[in-house]
């Protein structure tokens, strides 16, 4: 029995389930809001743990990261051999399944931001529409509310696969604004949203789109020259996000990790919940560090799909709150370091997952 | 063999300066600092401090009404995405240990309470939602109401 079909069968479901998994719990928030006013006020005074204040638990915590990632990379030539098996099926793949499920992610995200459906904890529903993340309320910036309107024309026409790469285009565009409007806060979010955006501009829209008719020959693809650099920042971008995102809310503020996991109960396998945080943090660091430098991609990308995952579950949270994160590193997981050569042309790639 | 010391060399030079640099700059940073400041706004210590005090009465259709007696604090209904470390905002209004609103005003209506004992606690929040904090801490008050 070939394994294309069976990969296209999990494809399937995944994205089935994946839908199911985003209706399950949408009024949950970002991080920070989940904890209780009790939380809140014992936070207040929580002192920082020792392991986040001494440079000596710190240096070995980093020692023992060199070496975990050292080890990694020693196998990465044994891993490699196994990817092989399988790689031509997963790179046809990311070139059509992949981008989907990208742009639907993406738009999921466009469009329950502009109508409010994603709202930052104790905002009800429908009411407060943001820019891209919970955090972000548009009635904050008065001027810029018309941006909800703008996020779900992007959300429509990236869920119907139409002019895509004009799409991932306005999305950089919508980001930049973002960081115009909101000023530092949004450099958090902001790679993890160009990235999905970039990668869309280098494929397009995959199987099931709109393109597939009126542009089967994928006429606003960029140069071939361009694509391994454009999948490359891709990749950059999000790596340097999961360090940026690491350094600046968990390592730099450790107790609101710990509380965040005290409040969901997270399973800490005997483990302090101080010792949990920085192997999550540490974890976080290297994984976005070996993205930037292009090592273990595949790994890497499975690694992370699996955390987040662990975490939304364990805290309760809709996946959705990184949607955008699942469609980057599902297409990362497929194609690897490198974006593969065009193996299915635009207009058979229907075919393809037929 | 070389190839592979090579390969390997390149990227560990590079993530073991990343998470050595991180590991003497966290540690520099994180002594001294307590309170996560995505959560809190912490005053600068040259201003004069908020404080709060809180009265609750009713009135004759039954409802509670929560006074909430603030010293060096404004209320506004603005909210912004990043505030200054001012004492400007407004206080979240705690009602047997759940948030029931965000108090815009020195007055706020909470309706009918169920007859037994209630705990009301308001904390000072800036625009931005922080939980503002003082030289002593979080800026909180609390009371408790018993109805028959």
């Amino acid at each position: 029995m070939s394994l294309f079909p069976v990969l296209e069968r999990t494809s399937r479901v995944a994205l089935i389930a994946g839908g199911f998994c985003t209706l399950a719990n949408p009024t949950r928030a970002h991080e920070a809001w989940l904890l209780t006013p009790a939380e809140i006020n014992a936070l207040a005074a929580e002192p920082i743990p020792y392991i986040f204040t001494s440079y000596l638990v710190l240096g070995a915590a980093a020692l023992i990261g060199c070496t975990a990632t050292a080890a990694g990379l020693l196998a990465e030539e044994k891993l490699q051999s196994y990817e092989a098996i399988i790689a031509p099926k997963l790179e046809c793949l990311a070139q059509t399944i992949g981008p989907t499920f990208l742009r639907w992610t993406l738009s999921l995200m466009l469009v329950l931001a502009g109508t409010g459906g994603l709202p930052r904890h104790g905002t009800a529903l429908w009411v407060e529409p943001t820019l891209l993340v919970p955090d972000m309320q548009l009635s904050l910036v008065p001027d810029w509310t018309w941006l909800a309107q703008i996020q779900i024309a992007l959300a429509l026409f990236l869920a119907l696969g139409f002019f895509t790469r004009v799409i991932g285009l306005a999305v950089i565009v919508l980001v930049a604004v973002g960081l115009g409007v909101f000023d530092a806060q949004f450099i958090a979010y902001a790679p993890h949203f160009v990235a999905p955006a970039l990668i869309l501009v280098l494929t397009g829209a995959g199987a099931w789109s709109l393109d597939q008719w009126f542009d089967p020959d994928g006429r606003l693809a960029p140069p071939v020259v361009t694509h391994q650099p454009i999948w490359r920042s891709a990749q950059i971008l999000v790596g340097a996000g999961f360090v940026y995102l690491a350094v600046v809310y968990k390592l730099t503020q450790p107790t609101l990790l710990i509380a965040i996991l005290q409040h969901g109960n997270l399973p800490t396998f005997g483990l302090p919940y101080p010792v949990i945080a920085l192997i999550m943090t540490g974890v976080e660091i290297i994984c976005g560090a070996l993205l930037v430098v292009g090592r273990l991609v595949r790994p890497v990308s499975v690694v992370i799909i699996g955390a987040i995952t662990f975490l939304a579950v364990t805290l309760g949270e809709t996946p959705l709150f990184h949607a955008n994160l699942y469609g980057s590193m599902l297409i990362f997981a497929m194609a690897g370091l490198r974006w593969p050569a065009q193996t299915t042309s635009p207009s058979n790639s229907q075919e393809a997952v037929a | 063999m070389k190839r592979k010391i090579l390969s390997l060399i390149g990227p560990m030079v590079l993530i073991a300066g990343l998470l050595e640099a991180l590991a003497a700059g966290a540690a520099s940073f994180n002594t001294g600092n307590t309170a996560p400041r995505s959560v809190f706004l912490k005053l600068p210590a040259d201003i004069p401090q908020p404080s709060l005090a809180l009265s609750i009465l009713q009135d004759a259709s039954g409802n509670w009404v929560l006074h909430i007696d603030t010293k060096a604090f404004q209320f506004t209904d603005i909210c912004i995405s990043a505030s200054e470390a001012v004492p400007v905002g407004h206080a979240h209004v705690i009602l047997d240990g759940v948030k029931i609103g965000s108090a815009f005003s020195p007055i706020m209506h909470i309706g009918v309470l169920p007859p037994g004992q209630h705990r009301v606690s308001v904390v000072l929040r800036g625009q931005d939602h922080r939980a503002l904090i003082g030289q002593n801490g979080l800026i909180n008050a609390a009371l408790v109401v018993y109805v028959v």
